[in-house]
């Protein structure tokens, strides 16, 4: 008896032992990621890396994640070095600032690794690229008829000096409010040997009040320059005419219209002064001075005379 | 005859008096239990709006699409209710209804409670509550939201006197008649009651003015209550989103409010009735005409609602028809019909018959009816928020839909308890009837007894001398 209660025991010690290692496992359990990588040069000669985080759902698919730590690393001599960090917000993508030199390795290019590593969530996941720094210039003249606009792409050589980048496709977008805007339907250039491309600007871009309109050249997503782009300003976009009064008779126009102020500012002041002759006229009230009714109940006249007419 | 009859009448008043005052003399345990209760929610959501004010929006349910939830439904919710006691009343005294003096108090109180509450879910629904002020300094005169500001301020002003000036002379006996006056309660009540009283003393000239004041406020109070409830339709009609671009709003708005408060004001007539023994004055008819008018009303809300969706249905113009397929067969259906036949065209047929207008059916359908617009300000206002122009893609699966999570429940919740706190507050406090009115009304029938007997007599000497000349 007494050995069947210490197997007992040790059965439900086992199947208590085993739950609890189940659920430790699943408080543990990460859930599988990717990280993906682009490099990013900006006009002004920034350099930044956009690193996206994507993690498997409870359907098998990857959907951006909120919340995950990524670190980016520069290879120095074969060696990583952390250049930047950040956090991803809720669309998953995270925009980490690099320095302006990055260690280039014989062939002239950098390396860079996004890492997502030891987060409590998410498993272990990196992407590498190496990317070729490269410049581009774009030069427009206004006075030019055929609205042509000329973009250069170069890159440095161990020299120094620049040199052409030939067969780069090259697009063209104007620069809007929220964002670019494809310049035409069929936005792309490619360089020659000259690491020349040209683009002829449409006739019916809008431009601001002089007609001024930014027009970006952009190489996107190569896999030896990564994202670059370049951007000027020129007066060749349709002047826009602003309407100085864009909502007519609309009630909720800028300024208010005079008949809505005057019917609002009417019905309100009335009521308010009704108000505050109430409010007057019970303070007057409470100082009256002349004795209680005889009965103490309202005089006769008041609701009764009501009845007495009916 | 007539002496006696008097002194009958004089003791009939003077037992109503007692049995209005009764209330404000006494605290049961049961009352302490639920005053407790409700503080304790009211403090939990006062905590969890803490809570969201320091850690932002981000803590509710509310996303990009869906920034108007829970708390701007129980904002229209709110001022719904508020509509009806007023109104009711108003109307009421207006067409000197005699059998409205003893439920007037509890319509207006429930006004007032529910205006005060309505009034702060669109600044708890604000991030930033501190900014409320840049409507004052800096908002347009032609916006919607300063109009529905003003209307509101305007028509609570309206609905506090509106409520505080039957109450002067009623406050003038409570004052009168305080038992205690040596406790530290007992002396703070004297002060709250001489100072609301006003130096009332039942003068003639005091009566008059009472009488002048009331009959303005019962004038103005109905043309305000009803654009209150107007201008709150238009900050949803005045947009040009799916399901509020409508012409009917404003009407629409007006019955759903007067259809959902008046079935409150049964509850509260109900309520009252049974828990302070207002049996002998809140009797059956009361009900019976209550009912007949929350059916009337409850026609006219099924009405506009068929308008509501029945000529946009008719068109099914693209975004109003993606809207409406969500209502009629998509994932709001079952809400939408539940509310449709069971809050609408159930509470008819129920109210149609005698039956359902004695006391009990009727309060289980005003409760029914009353839960019932609740969620219908929430089928106005969430399904629309959730069809944009623009379709909505690349976001977070969870800016797509729209459930409240446990913080807007709290603070909701805390709200609703707030609403019960002030009112079982004020009734332990102050008359729930209107004293002076209700005994009024008292010697009005007394008075017509008196005529018809008086009558009923000279008949009778004048049959009697008919048949001496015959004979």
């Amino acid at each position: 008896m007494k050995k069947y209660n210490i197997s007992l025991t040790l059965l439900f010690l086992l199947l208590w032992g085993f739950s609890w290692a189940q659920e430790t496992t699943k408080a543990v359990e990460k859930r599988e990621s990717a990280v993906q990588l682009s490099f990013y040069k900006k006009a002004d000669q920034t350099k930044t890396a956009r690193v996206k985080v994507t993690a498997k759902n409870e359907h098998n698919k990857y959907m951006p994640v909120a919340n995950a730590h990524v670190n980016v690393y520069a290879l120095n001599n074969k060696a990583e070095e952390l250049i930047g960090s950040g956090v991803t917000p809720v669309d998953g993508q995270v925009v980490i600032d690099l320095p302006k030199t990055l260690p280039l390795d014989a062939d002239l290019k950098f390396t860079l690794i996004a890492k997502l590593e030891n987060d409590l969530a998410f498993e272990d996941a990196k992407d590498q690229g190496s990317f070729r720094e490269a410049n581009l210039t774009v030069i427009v003249n206004p006075a030019d008829t055929t609205r042509t606009v000329t973009v250069k792409a170069t890159q440095t050589d161990k020299d120094g000096k620049e040199k052409p980048i030939a067969n780069a496709t090259i697009n063209f977008y104007v620069q809007r409010f929220f964002g670019t805007m494809p310049a035409a339907e069929d936005k792309s250039a490619t360089t020659d040997e000259t690491g020349t491309g040209t683009f002829t600007l449409p006739r019916d871009i809008k431009g601001d009040t002089a007609g001024n309109i930014v027009i970006v050249a952009k190489i996107e997503d190569n896999d030896t320059y990564g994202n670059i782009d370049s951007k000027v300003a020129a007066p060749m976009g349709i002047q826009l005419a602003v309407d100085k009064n864009p909502f007519p008779r609309a009630l909720w126009e800028p300024r208010a219209p005079a008949p809505l102020v005057i019917t609002i500012s009417i019905i309100f002041t009335c009521i308010w002064c009704i108000y505050f002759t109430l409010f007057y006229t019970i303070i007057k009230m409470s100082r009256d001075k002349n004795p209680p009714t005889p009965t103490g109940k309202p005089p006769y006249g008041l609701a009764y005379e009501e009845w007495v007419k009916e | 005859m007539i002496d006696s009859e008097t002194q009958e009448l004089d003791q009939e008043i003077e037992t109503l008096r007692e049995d209005c005052l009764r209330p404000t003399r006494h605290w049961s345990a049961v009352t302490i239990i639920w005053v407790i209760f409700l503080m304790l929610v009211a403090a939990w959501g006062f905590g969890v709006y803490i809570y969201q004010l320091r850690n932002g929006l981000g803590v509710t349910a509310m996303r990009n699409y869906v920034s108007w939830g829970l708390y701007i439904s129980t904002f229209v919710f709110f001022i719904g209710i508020s509509h009806s006691g007023t109104l009711v009343s108003a109307i009421l005294r207006i067409t000197k209804q005699e059998w409205r003096r003893p439920i007037t108090r509890s319509a207006e109180l429930l006004t007032f409670v529910s205006l005060c509450f309505g009034g702060i879910m669109p600044i708890i629904d604000l991030g930033r509550p501190d900014r409320i002020l840049n409507l004052v300094m800096f908002g347009r005169i032609q916006s919607p939201l300063i109009w529905d500001i003003i209307c509101i301020l305007t028509y609570f002003t309206g609905s506090t006197v509106f409520l505080f000036l039957p109450m002067i002379p009623d406050l003038a006996l409570c004052r009168d008649r305080l038992t205690d006056t040596k406790s530290l309660f007992g002396k703070f009540k004297k002060w709250l009651y001489t100072t609301m009283a006003m130096g009332w003393h039942g003068s003639a000239q005091q009566w008059h003015t009472l009488e002048k004041c009331m009959k303005v406020m019962t004038i103005i109070i109905i043309p305000i209550a009803v654009s209150v409830h107007t201008v709150v339709s238009y900050i949803f009609a005045m947009t040009l989103r799916a399901g509020w671009d409508s012409t009917v709003f404003g009407p629409y708005f007006v019955a759903g409010a007067l259809y959902s408060g008046s079935a409150g004001v049964i509850l509260g007539m109900a309520a009252f009735r049974k828990f302070y023994h207002l049996e002998k004055y809140i009797t059956p008819r009361h009900f019976n005409l209550m009912g007949q008018i929350v059916l009337a009303l409850t026609l006219i809300y099924a009405y506009l609602n068929l308008n509501e969706y029945w000529i946009p249905a008719y068109k099914m113009a693209s975004t109003e028809g993606a809207l409406l397929g969500d209502l009629f067969w998509g994932p709001y259906s079952r809400v939408f019909w539940t509310l449709q036949f069971g809050t609408v065209l159930l509470p008819i047929v129920v109210m149609a018959t005698p039956i359902g207008r004695r006391i009990l059916p009727l309060s289980i359908t005003c409760i029914v009816i009353v839960i019932g617009a609740w969620i219908k300000r929430y089928i106005i206002v969430v399904p629309t928020l959730l069809h944009p122009f623009m379709p909505i893609q690349e976001v977070p699966a969870d800016w797509a839909t729209y459930f409240p999570n446990w913080v807007e429940w709290s603070v909701t919740m805390a709200c609703l308890a707030g609403i019960f706190l002030v009112i079982t507050l004020f009734a332990k406090m102050f008359p729930m009837m209107a004293v002076w009115e209700v005994a009024e009304g008292m010697e009005l029938n007394h008075d017509k007894k008196i005529a018809y007997a008086q009558r009923k007599k000279r008949e009778e000497a004048l049959l009697e001398t008919e048949k001496v000349v015959i004979g």
